[in-house]
């Protein structure tokens, strides 16, 4: 087996001060730009097609898409970068939301906005519970990638690139808010798709796709089969769970929020087109692996072995590792921005301006938006500390958010609903969903949470539905 | 069973689709800049 580690500790240090000081330089330059509350949280509300497609997209390519993708493709083969690809759907079918939520939240600021207007301070509870619960899960296990990435590839101890990544995201979040995390998302995401290009281009000219073929098709079969049960059922299973997860995280409306009306359904409908083959491109290098006998002695690393791996063998070991750290390195950092926003956000105008009542002085929202955003960072670095396993937490969140898909649905098209109804199915969906997931198999869980809710809020369409509160623009 | 040549096809094409994803990308920042669109 040929180890992932292709660089040196020090140069592992050099890429990642030299990228932090980038992003928190920018994100200073770009902070300037915020006169106002606004302006901080929500980019000054005008964000054009460029931006606004490049952090849907940069946003929606986290560790997970380049680290599972692989993962996804060793173990559940052709149609597992399908299924992973599908997650794209979330994103294109948001554009249409985004006319919507224009429409019906001209002012709006965050997704809790929505949730307490149409289902009450009981379905905004809900919300906010489920929604913390996957956003820091997301968080955390992308600060845990983020640290064991770095310890594999460069050798640097987790403590220290863990505290590293989260520190760089922090600052300049920090510094420039909304404007600074979309800037740099835009540099993020070209990086991201121009280095999965080079990487991919590379393992296509080192593998004999004949051969490989012949390699698969004999020992390991069921890569290529069209009739492959599991991996149909995780095609609807992360179709599902992408839906939910975009349909209700503020991480989204935040961003439909910050585009101008005009731009949003457009950028949203782009970055799913542009998100779409990215499980293909960074996921088919696992299917190299057995042909070319590669090792994969941590499953979770397979994306990073067998590139560096054939990049070694091509004489490109030491460009190998550092094009992709530098390529994972964006892809966490543009998501972890993202959410830190997005989550200190729901904290700011949720818990703080709507649970607690306070108000947010213009004068001093740099130091109140600035604490949330050190709160949330330092509560992930706490839960990144120890390294649980909480990815498995984020998968469990599946039907969690998968629940939620068709109350979304709902309160941003129909006009009348039976409400405890349909939060009783938001509840009973998650419920019989983790059930699900660990009696039937992870690939069902979003499955039946999605479709418990589904029934549930189809049933308050018809029993007994009353107008929603005419607090929103319809 | 996927063909070999539907395998082969699939992986090009998403590669290709990436590399576009990068160029539309760029031409829309440099199209937004020059209308001052960009935020």
């Amino acid at each position: 087996m040929i180890a992932a580690t292709q660089i040196s500790p020090a140069t592992g240090w050099a890429i990642l001060l030299t990228l932090g000081v980038l992003w928190v330089g920018l994100g200073f330059l770009w902070g300037r730009k915020a006169k106002n509350s606004e302006g901080f949280v929500l980019a000054g509300r005008k964000v054009g097609l460029a931006l606004g497609s490049a952090t849907a997209m940069a946003t929606w390519v986290t560790s997970n898409t380049t680290m599972l993708a692989p993962l996804f493709a060793l173990t559940l083969g052709v149609w597992g970068m399908l299924a992973y690809s599908t997650a794209a759907f979330g994103l294109l079918l948001f554009a249409p939301f985004a006319v919507r939520i224009h429409r019906l939240l001209p002012k709006g600021y965050t997704a809790g906005d929505f949730f307490r207007l149409r289902y009450g301070r009981s379905g905004w509870s809900i919300f906010l519970i489920i929604t913390m619960i996957y956003s820091l899960s997301w968080l955390v296990s992308m600060a845990i990638a983020g640290g064991a990435l770095l310890q594999s590839l460069a050798g640097i101890p987790y403590l220290q690139g863990m505290s590293l990544i989260l520190a760089v995201c922090v600052l300049y979040t920090l510094f420039g808010g909304l404007y600074a995390v979309i800037g740099t998302d835009f540099i993020q995401s070209i990086i991201i798709l121009v280095g999965i290009v080079i990487i991919g281009a590379i393992v296509c000219t080192q593998l004999d796709f004949g051969e490989a073929y012949q390699h698969l098709s004999l020992h390991q079969p069921s890569l290529l089969q069209i009739a492959f049960p599991a991996a149909l059922l995780a095609i609807f299973n992360n179709m599902l769970f992408g839906f939910g997860e975009v349909f209700h995280n503020n991480v989204w409306w935040s961003r439909a929020f910050a585009m101008r009306p005009d731009v949003a359904p457009k950028a949203f409908f782009l970055s799913g087109l542009l998100w779409f083959p990215i499980p293909i491109s960074a996921g088919f290098i696992a299917l190299a692996a057995g042909p070319l006998g590669i090792n994969i002695a941590d499953a979770n690393q397979t994306g990073p072995v067998v590139a560096s791996s054939v990049m070694a063998n091509a004489g490109l070991g030491a460009f190998a590792g550092i094009l992709i750290l530098v390529v994972l390195f964006c892809s966490m950092a543009s998501s972890i921005d993202s959410l830190l926003a997005a989550t200190s956000d729901l904290l700011l105008k949720d818990v703080h301006g709507g649970l607690l009542g306070r108000t947010l002085p213009e004068h001093g929202y740099r130091r109140i938006t600035g604490a949330f955003i050190v709160l949330v960072g330092t509560v992930t670095w706490l839960l990144a500390l120890p390294q649980w396993p909480i990815i498995e937490v984020l998968f469990i969140s599946g039907p969690l958010v998968g629940s939620l898909i068709w109350p979304v649905i709902a309160g941003l098209y129909w006009k009348s609903l039976n409400r405890p109804l349909a939060l009783l199915g938001i509840i009973l969906g998650s419920a019989l969903g983790i059930t699900a997931y660990f009696t039937l198999g992870w690939y069902t869980a979003s499955l039946v949470g999605a479709g418990v809710s589904m029934i549930f809020t189809i049933l308050a369409r018809f029993a007994s539905p009353r107008p929603f509160p005419a607090q929103l623009n319809t | 069973m996927f063909s070999e040549s539907f395998l082969k096809v699939l992986i090009v094409l998403a590669l290709v689709w990436t590399a576009l994803g990068a160029i539309t990308l760029l031409t829309l920042l440099f199209r937004d800049f020059r209308n001052r669109n960009l935020w």
